[in-house]
């Protein structure tokens, strides 16, 4: 699967391939987008490229053939996921005093190596960065160019220092990459000393048409909510959870419900007493507050009077009637209120607190 | 897809039988190479190759590798991996005797000893890494005690520090008629150097061992009888063959400093006294130098070398060596550590230590005019006490 197999973003992939033939490929690159976006697709798609024993062309700038030697064994680890789920597994099957010391990495090539954030807490950390370093600097074995790729930029304070000496002073045959969906969340200092590429989202209607193509057993209505709320991301299109999706949104309108006027809170404490601390409930606190936006943003819209770019158009009625009761001032207090949520959450605040504390300063809603 | 099916083919044919002895040699000789720790499975396994009346076992960590081998039965010419560590805490268990492989469907291998009978499950063949190939011409041979004999007296100056990758191994330089090795941290040298031997290089070869490698090739040349390696380097690995094994080791980038310039020239002090007695001394005082920068104070006197140490907490101590010492009187100040490394790297016998001033490097040398040829030297940076 050549490059021509990347779904949209024509443009950034043609950037990339164009730095690829100049030979001007910055050393570390920041490539960001949505969730789903195929920012590791696209990273794997340039390791192979450079890595390629045929190296072919189309459209005139560099290719993969997809079945050489290289090409194989780094499309090995194009199923992250699974990788993943191996290299977790092994350190499982592990004795428990190197469990501690140990550290995930997913190599299926000796010069391409991804550093999938480290699980229970699913954060880069320093020793994974300090493995890297110390690799760093061996020549490459096979192909031209070692590759680092950062499956999920998200690091530990420590982790986040130490690569920025290899940052500063790379070696020339290796290119990092760091994939993210918020940029901003990276240290300024390491933003500084990386080039940054952006993956856009893809418009609704295309996410929609290749749904249609790949998943045909779901239901139109499906596919049409999907395309509106995956972000535009066509990998989390097509695994789209939309049964989470939808108790994520149940709960975000409980969390809404006392700014609507609802006087009884048992509902509302019910439901963030399932937001608990740990990995899980990170994850599913993250979807809230993504939904939470999402909400935000509809009401928004429809208050302006753009009604068709509401995303959870299924709910929409129930949306007209809560635009009804805001106003602009409402809105743009909750957003800034679910801001100071997201970076409490950062500081590590006891989760149902935290959300019970947003939806009762939501409260004071001045009835139109 | 074609790789894969050849060695599935292959790997259903493998059988053989090897002796318990032999192939435990082998396996422990690559224990240092196996990594215990990873979390990329092929990694954690041996390949092991049948053909030719011979066995060849195979383990890397993707930067050292080593490939061994030993006389097998083979029945069937085949290939299969087998977990490395499982391995081998079995066949340490086994009885001495014959230990037959087989390979079986979905890489489950077969092994049985006696009345022992054991399946364990490996990987696919082709999963296993691509090694690095043995190049034909640049061959250089270097007598094999010569080489161990100066990476144990080198090898511990090498720096651990990530951050200093250039000094993340000690540099190798041969010339027609002599090899030398040189390793530092920063703060102390460690330089050896033979004269009168033979290479067959032109000019200059300068090669960065990496420290893993080093020390691979001490504990194999440890437990080995060749008597020369054969060297060789490519583009990218490095590549050294002892007897029947080769290790392979990717090579650093990055340039070595200029040592030469560190070397002490015009030392003006200098003291001879026996190796044993200062270490003996340095020990004792050593126990009473500051935790964390570990100091301690050398004093030339006439006739005399004074070391002493004082810390807030432990209290002071103080020993004194006779010495033949005459020249003008001096103070400076070592990292005790570093001098005691030196200490245990050197045989013991008179040691020679040379000073110019407080605050120029001190050198330290054996005092043998006949130490097997070699010239070995030790550079240390003085600490301000």
């Amino acid at each position: 699967m050549p490059f021509s197999d990347f779904h949209g973003n024509a443009e950034t992939v043609h950037t990339l391939r164009e730095m690829l033939v100049r030979k001007h490929f910055p050393h570390a690159l920041i490539l960001s987008g949505p969730q789903g976006s195929g920012k590791f697709t696209l990273s794997q798609m340039v390791a192979k490229a450079m890595n390629c024993l045929e190296r072919p062309l189309s459209d005139g700038l560099p290719d993969f053939c997809g079945h050489c030697a290289n090409c194989i064994r780094i499309a090995e680890a194009d199923d992250l996921e699974g990788r993943f789920a191996e290299a977790v597994e092994a350190r499982e099957n592990l004795r428990e005093t190197d469990k501690r010391e140990t550290r995930l990495y997913v190599q299926t090539h000796p010069d391409v190596m991804v550093i999938p954030p480290d699980p229970p807490q699913m954060l880069v950390k320093v020793d994974q960065v300090r493995h890297v370093i110390h690799q760093i600097y061996y020549k490459p074995a096979e192909g031209g160019e070692r590759i680092y790729i950062f499956s999920d930029a998200d690091f530990m304070k420590e982790a986040a220092n130490s690569l920025l000496k290899i940052l500063e002073e790379p070696p020339e045959f290796a290119t990092i990459f760091l994939l993210t969906d918020n940029p901003t969340a990276l240290l300024p200092t390491i933003r500084s000393r990386c080039m940054h590429l952006r993956l856009v989202p893809i418009p609704t209607a295309e996410v929609e048409q290749y749904l249609a193509a790949v998943c045909p057993e779901w239901k139109p209505r499906a596919r049409a909510l999907v395309g509106r709320v995956c972000g535009g991301g066509l990998g989390r299109a097509r695994g789209f959870d939309l049964a989470g999706y939808l108790a994520a949104r149940q709960d975000a309108l409980t969390l809404l419900g006392p700014a609507m006027g609802i006087q009884d809170h048992s509902a509302l404490f019910r439901v963030t007493d399932t937001y608990r601390s740990g990995a899980d409930g990170k994850a599913k606190t993250e979807q809230l507050l993504r939904t939470l936006y999402a909400l935000l943003e509809d009401l928004l819209f429809l208050r302006s009077g753009t009604a068709e770019l509401v995303r959870n158009q299924d709910i929409q009625p129930e949306l007209a009637r809560m635009a009804s009761e805001v106003d602009f001032a409402w809105i743009a207090a909750a957003g800034q209120r679910l801001g100071e949520v997201e970076s409490g959450m950062r500081r590590n605040l006891l989760r149902s607190l935290a959300l019970d504390t947003l939806a009762t300063a939501l409260e004071p809603v001045t009835p139109k | 897809m074609a790789a894969e099916a050849t060695g599935a083919i292959q790997g259903t044919a493998m059988e053989i039988s090897v002796s318990k002895f032999e192939l435990l040699r082998e396996l422990t000789a690559t224990q240092g190479v196996v990594e215990r720790k990873t979390t990329i499975p092929i990694l954690s396994n041996f390949l092991f190759e049948a053909g030719n009346d011979r066995l060849t076992i195979t383990a890397t960590d993707l930067d050292l590798s080593l490939r061994t081998s030993c006389a097998a039965k083979v029945k069937r010419e085949g290939a299969c991996t087998i977990p490395a560590r499982k391995l081998y805490d079995y066949v340490r268990l086994l009885p001495d005797g014959e230990i037959s492989i087989k390979l079986l469907e979905n890489h489950w291998v077969n092994l049985r000893c006696g009345r022992s009978n054991t399946k364990m499950v490996g990987m696919a063949r082709a999963n296993f890494p691509g090694l690095p190939t043995f190049p034909s011409a640049g061959v250089v041979k270097i007598p094999a005690q010569t080489l161990r004999s100066m990476i144990g007296r080198t090898i511990f100056a090498i720096s651990s520090e990530e951050s200093r990758y250039t000094l993340n191994g000690g540099l190798m330089v041969l010339k027609p008629e002599s090899i030398t090795m040189v390793a530092t941290d920063g703060h102390r040298l460690a330089h050896i150097e033979k004269q009168g031997e033979q290479f067959e290089v032109s000019g200059e070869n300068k090669t960065l061992v990496p420290k893993k490698a080093m020390s691979e090739i001490y504990s194999l040349l440890q437990n080995s009888e060749v008597d020369a390696i054969e060297f060789a380097k490519d583009d990218s690995t490095l590549f050294f063959r002892i007897g029947e094994r080769l290790l392979t080791s990717r090579q650093l980038t990055g340039q070595f400093p200029n040592y030469e310039a560190v070397l002490p020239r015009e030392t003006t002090k200098s003291v001879v006294v026996h190796g044993a007695d200062l270490n003996t001394s340095i020990q004792r005082v050593a126990q009473f130098a500051d935790e964390r920068s570990r100091a301690i104070r050398m004093k030339l006197d006439k006739n005399e070398l004074k070391i002493s140490s004082s810390s807030t907490d432990a209290g002071e101590s103080e020993d004194s060596i006779e010495t033949a010492y005459t020249a003008d009187p001096m103070t400076i100040g070592f990292n005790s550590e570093y001098l005691l490394d030196f200490l245990k790297a050197s045989n013991g016998g008179e040691v020679r230590l040379e000073f110019k001033d407080a605050q120029s490097a001190g050198q330290m040398r054996p005092d043998d005019a006949n130490d097997d040829g070699f010239k070995y030297r030790y550079v240390v940076m003085p600490m301000r006490i």
